[in-house]
């Protein structure tokens, strides 16, 4: 395939020949791995299409669609689109923090018209296109360690401080989490890495009593001591382990587990999920889930790595270090080894806004596959001026 | 800017730099899922089976069922006391957002509601979260299906039918069954005390603990055993399936027979309508206790709901006292019934029953004249009892120089003495001896621990420190008629069927029979010809009764007597006694009737007892064989042919044989 595009030149510009470069089995496992979820949210929904599982299938369905067609997308419609996006992105989390609407104690939606944005979900992608576009012009020495990383120091924090005044611990932990895995891909000193994870604790320390939030300095201490809440989040950690632990090896089956079908499971259908799945499938269907993401996740480190251009390479990967991310964290909340953070399952849990930003993001990555070739000109951008 | 795009030697550090980046990354994911899963498999497959546990018992839970407690039934199978079914509303406090608004929603439905709601509010803090408040019971049927048929649109409020115990005969049985009420905080912290206590049970709502009587000493006999019924249930305790099969039926309490009749029992608290007493009537061979009610009683399904103070109060301000148990816990001076001892004491102490005293109604003894109701002239010992003299028996009585000949023999039949019939509330009452008198003062007043000889004349006339309850003169007038043995009364037949034989093997009496002879026949003749002629002949042909009368001052013997026999304020009227027993001929039943401030035994007492003895003496095919000459179950129905079995010639035949002896 790759000879013949070679051999004739234009031929992968046509999108018959761009559509034969997507990773169709990447694509298999991602249909598999929601399929695994549509199956869950249709048991727990009471072994019924309504409320969940249909919804989630047409959602699936279109975000499939949307993923295909932003895999065709030249890579410098990305690069293009890269600070845009999130100069917007970051307009908009402006905009909820000054008249967002709240819900639950928290300023996390703008009302536009007759539907709810979340600008924090557009933010984890946002951040990952803006990075891998200054990544790309910068060399290995100024990405190792100059005064530009100030630059992207300052486009992580802004958003992140923003999403923690909503307040919304979960998403900025991951926006800043995605950040710095981008900075440390893009080649980050080792010895500022390790300064930084040192630093950790005693900034982790000063956020604990200065800057969070009663309810997130609960939710920790809950984590740190779950016999302490048995009622609130103690409970809801107990009530997930009780469900994966009772699942066992082969689990109850599909819409017997008890702990989601009588509702002792809280969130069953969103950020709890896994437990509801390895109550009813057991250890076998726990496993093969975590094997699929582990699979998607390897081929889509691997899908960015093919590309010739910085910023694909970077944007892929920052967009799997993303849903990267969502696994591990929601992974070990819900198995009860941290703490409890509005994290959902990707693909498997409930909810459209998660799945088209993860769909959003692999057609990136998908897109830097089918572009793999395309060499992208280092272009000066007004950062560049700025310190010449 | 205008450089070439690619250097190639940069891009090749960045190339190196994250593909080694990527490649540590993808091993940290990697890492992260396998620990993942090893997490997993130590939740799911090590720890497999603890979670399992877990979950099923967040799955299902045990809703209590009551146990129906034991029936008590009286000798011939009658319900006493059951179980009857109640139609209840209750609150289901967790279920329940805003208590108020569901309480104003119940009262439109059940506008009764309104007036309990204070009571209804503190059940509800005082319950545990998970035990229902009952708010309203004893629904009639009415109210009933339409709280049923609102119910479940109000959250929280449930309407199901409920056991609520039953007392089928009112006042007859109240003391000796007692009743069953809601468990006091004194009794639950007893009751958790013990070993084998069932918080779960002893918190129900629909539990019910014995007070007194029966219900109260055989409370654990007739608890029974709870049940369970497993139902699933979701995270807010909603049950959403039953499991029939995993439920646990309730082990009802256990049926207690007793050995009373309810026929009797029933036919005692009538005669003594508006008065106050007791009766106690036995079998005399068995020591089966076949009556023993005071009166008045009170209606123990009061208790079972919650009695409402001021009703309480109003039983216990009642000067005739219907909650004192009059059988067993009010002692009363036996009076007259007392010569009967006085007697046997003296004939026992080789006292000639011929010797005469004359009566006329005054006896002078040291600075003091003891009375007399009449001048009864020159009599002997039968006399004086027939005619209840009480000259006679001062003069009797100092003739054994003290009480002790007499306390011996009244020992052995049974007074001042506790018996074990399975209840509580017995008062031992007393039969003075010179040890008590010198006991019973050596702290109070050692001037006086001597016996006076001034205090033999009233005691004997059963008045002074004697002190008897009607469960004891009942015991002596029965161990009088049967003259062998000293049998013991006996309360409870049986309990789940299995017979309950005393442990206690009776004693002989040791008295001369020519002697129990000889005070039967004087007994018989009280009710011949003497103080009962009038008022206690049975009418029952040759089946005769035979006893003692007796009349009892009710204050205390140095007191003086203020209002003598019926006249005057009623509680300072004499107490009327009479003791019985029948067929005097052939015994089998005795009785003693107590009536407080009833005047004379007579006239009081031996009426009462005369229509209770005709009950049982009727109900029993033996006695009817003799009255009637058939046994009126065996007789053919009444016919043209009636004539054959004239019950006239028939009870005229049964009549020669059947003489009662005289001496």
């Amino acid at each position: 395939m790759a000879e013949s595009a070679l051999t004739r030149p234009g031929q992968r510009e046509r999108y018959d020949s761009k559509l034969t470069q997507i990773n169709w089995v990447f694509v298999g496992l991602l249909v598999a791995l929601t399929g695994i979820g549509i199956l869950i949210l249709y048991s727990v929904g009471g072994m019924n299409w309504q409320p969940w599982a249909y919804k989630q299938l047409i959602t699936f369905a279109a975000c499939l669609i949307l993923m295909l067609g932003l895999s065709l997308l030249d890579l410098r419609g990305w690069l293009w689109l890269a600070y845009p996006v999130y100069g917007i992105s970051l307009l908009l989390l402006v905009a909820v923090a000054v008249h967002g609407s709240v819900s639950h104690g928290a300023r996390r939606w703008l009302d536009i018209g007759p539907i709810q944005i979340q600008p924090s979900e557009f933010m984890k992608l946002a951040i990952v296109l803006a990075l891998a576009r200054f990544y790309h012009d910068r060399d290995a020495k100024d990405a190792n360690f100059s005064l530009w990383l100030m630059i992207p120091l300052a486009m992580i924090g802004a958003p992140v401080l923003l999403v923690l005044k909503q307040p919304d611990l979960g998403t900025a932990v991951l926006i800043a989490l995605t950040g710095l895995t981008v900075m440390i891909l893009a080649g980050l000193n080792w010895r500022v890495i390790a300064a930084g994870a040192v630093a950790i604790i005693p900034a982790g320390w000063v956020a604990f009593k200065f800057l969070m939030h009663d309810y997130q300095r609960k939710r920790i201490l809950t984590f740190l001591n779950p016999e302490g809440d048995p009622s609130g989040d103690g409970y809801h950690i107990l009530q997930s382990k009780i469900g994966i632990g009772s699942g066992g090896l082969l689990g109850k089956g599909l819409g017997l587990g008890s702990q989601s079908q009588l509702n002792f499971l809280p969130e069953k259908h969103t950020d709890f999920i896994m437990a509801a799945v390895c109550e009813e499938l057991g250890f076998i269907g726990g496993f093969a889930v975590l094997f699929l993401y582990g699979a998607i996740i390897l081929m889509a480190l691997r899908m960015a790595a093919v590309s010739h251009s910085h910023f694909g390479k970077l944007a892929a990967a920052g967009a799997t270090a993303t849903f990267a991310l969502y696994v591990l964290i929601n992974g070990a909340m819900v198995m009860g080894v941290f703490p409890v953070v509005g994290v959902p399952m990707p693909l498997v849990s409930f909810g459209g806004s998660a799945m088209l930003m993860v769909m959003t993001g692999f057609g990136l990555v998908l897109g830097v596959r089918v572009h793999r070739y395309q060499e992208l000109p280092k272009k000066d951008s007004f950062f560049s001026r700025l310190f010449e | 800017m205008a450089e070439p795009s690619i250097v190639f030697t940069d891009v090749n550090e960045r190339q190196g730099a994250f593909h080694r980046r990527a490649f540590i990354m993808g091993g940290v994911v990697a890492f992260g899922l396998f620990a993942l899963t090893g997490r997993l498999a130590s939740l799911q497959i090590v720890q497999g089976s603890k979670y399992q546990k877990l979950s099923a018992a967040n799955q299902f839970n045990f809703r209590l069922i009551a146990p129906p407690r034991g029936n008590i039934l009286d000798r011939n199978g009658k319900l006493i006391a059951g179980n009857r079914p109640s139609f209840r509303v209750m609150i289901e406090a967790n279920e329940v957002k805003n208590i108020d608004e569901t309480l104003d929603q119940l009262s439109y439905i059940l506008p009764q509601t309104l007036i309990s709601r204070r009571r209804i509010l503190r059940d509800i803090n005082q319950n545990q979260r998970s035990v229902p408040t009952i708010v309203a019971q004893d629904l009639s049927w009415d109210d009933f299906s339409r709280v049923s048929l609102y119910a479940n649109d109000i959250p929280g409020v449930v309407a199901d039918m409920d056991w609520m115990r039953a007392y089928y005969y009112g006042g007859a049985f109240s003391h000796v069954v007692g009743y069953v009420s809601k468990i006091s905080d004194k009794d639950m912290a007893r009751e958790l005390a013990q070993p084998d206590a069932d918080a779960d049970l002893l918190h129900h709502p629909s539990f019910r603990i014995g007070k007194q009587g029966i219900e109260k000493a055989y409370d654990k006999d007739l608890r029974g055993v709870k049940g369970g019924r497993k139902v699933e249930v979701d995270s807010r305790g909603h049950v959403v399936r039953e499991d029939p099969a995993g439920s646990i039926a309730p082990k009802p309490g256990k049926e207690i027979v007793l050995t009373l009749d309810a026929d009797i029992q029933q036919r005692a608290i009538d005669v003594f309508g508006t008065e106050s007493g007791a009766a106690v009537m036995m079998n005399v061979h068995t020591g089966e206790v076949l009556c023993m009610t005071s009166s008045p009683g009170f209606d123990p399904n009061l208790f079972v709901s919650g009695i409402p103070s001021d009703t309480y109060k109003l039983l216990h301000d009642y000067e005739k006292n219907p909650l004192l148990d009059k059988a067993l816990t009010a002692t009363f001076p036996p009076g007259s019934t007392f010569k009967t001892m006085v007697a046997l004491a003296a004939l026992e102490n080789g006292y000639d029953p011929n010797i005469t005293h004359t009566c006329n109604g005054v006896f002078p003894f040291g600075n003091h004249v003891f009375k007399c109701d009449q001048h009864h002239g020159t009599i002997n010992l039968h006399q004086a009892i027939v005619t209840s003299c009480d000259v006679y028996f001062y003069q009797c009585a100092l003739s054994m120089g003290g009480p002790d000949p007499v306390a011996r023999v009244a020992t052995k039949f049974g007074l001042g003495q506790i018996f074990d019939i399975g209840i509580d509330g017995q008062k031992a009452g007393l039969v003075p001896t010179l040890d008590w008198k010198k006991k019973y003062f050596e702290k109070r007043n050692p001037a006086n621990m001597r016996w006076w000889p001034g205090e033999t004349p009233s005691f004997g006339i059963g008045q002074g420190y004697t002190n008897v309850n009607a469960l004891q003169n009942c015991v002596m007038v029965s161990r009088m008629a049967n003259g062998k043995k000293a049998i013991n009364p006996i309360l409870v037949k049986s309990i789940d069927g299995v017979d309950q034989v005393s442990k206690v093997v009776p004693e002989d009496l040791p008295f001369n029979p020519e002697h129990i002879a000889f005070v039967h026949a004087a007994m018989a003749d009280v009710v011949n010809s003497g103080t009962a002629a009038a008022t206690a002949n049975l009418g029952l042909g040759p089946v005769k009764m035979a006893g003692k009368t007796g009349t009892a001052q009710s204050i205390g013997a140095g007191g003086g007597r203020t209002a003598h026999g019926a006249v005057g304020q009623w509680d300072r009227r004499d107490h009327a006694w009479f003791v019985a027993f029948a067929p005097a001929d052939d015994p089998k039943y005795g009785i003693a009737v107590i009536v407080q401030h009833g005047g004379f035994g007579a006239a009081a007492a031996a009426p009462k007892a005369r229509e209770i003895m005709r009950t049982a003496l009727l109900k029993d095919p033996d006695i009817q064989k003799r009255i009637v000459g058939v046994n009126i179950l065996d007789a053919p129905p009444p016919m043209g042919d009636a004539t054959s079995t004239d019950p006239d010639t028939a009870a005229g035949d049964a009549t020669t044989p059947a003489a009662p002896p005289t001496t």
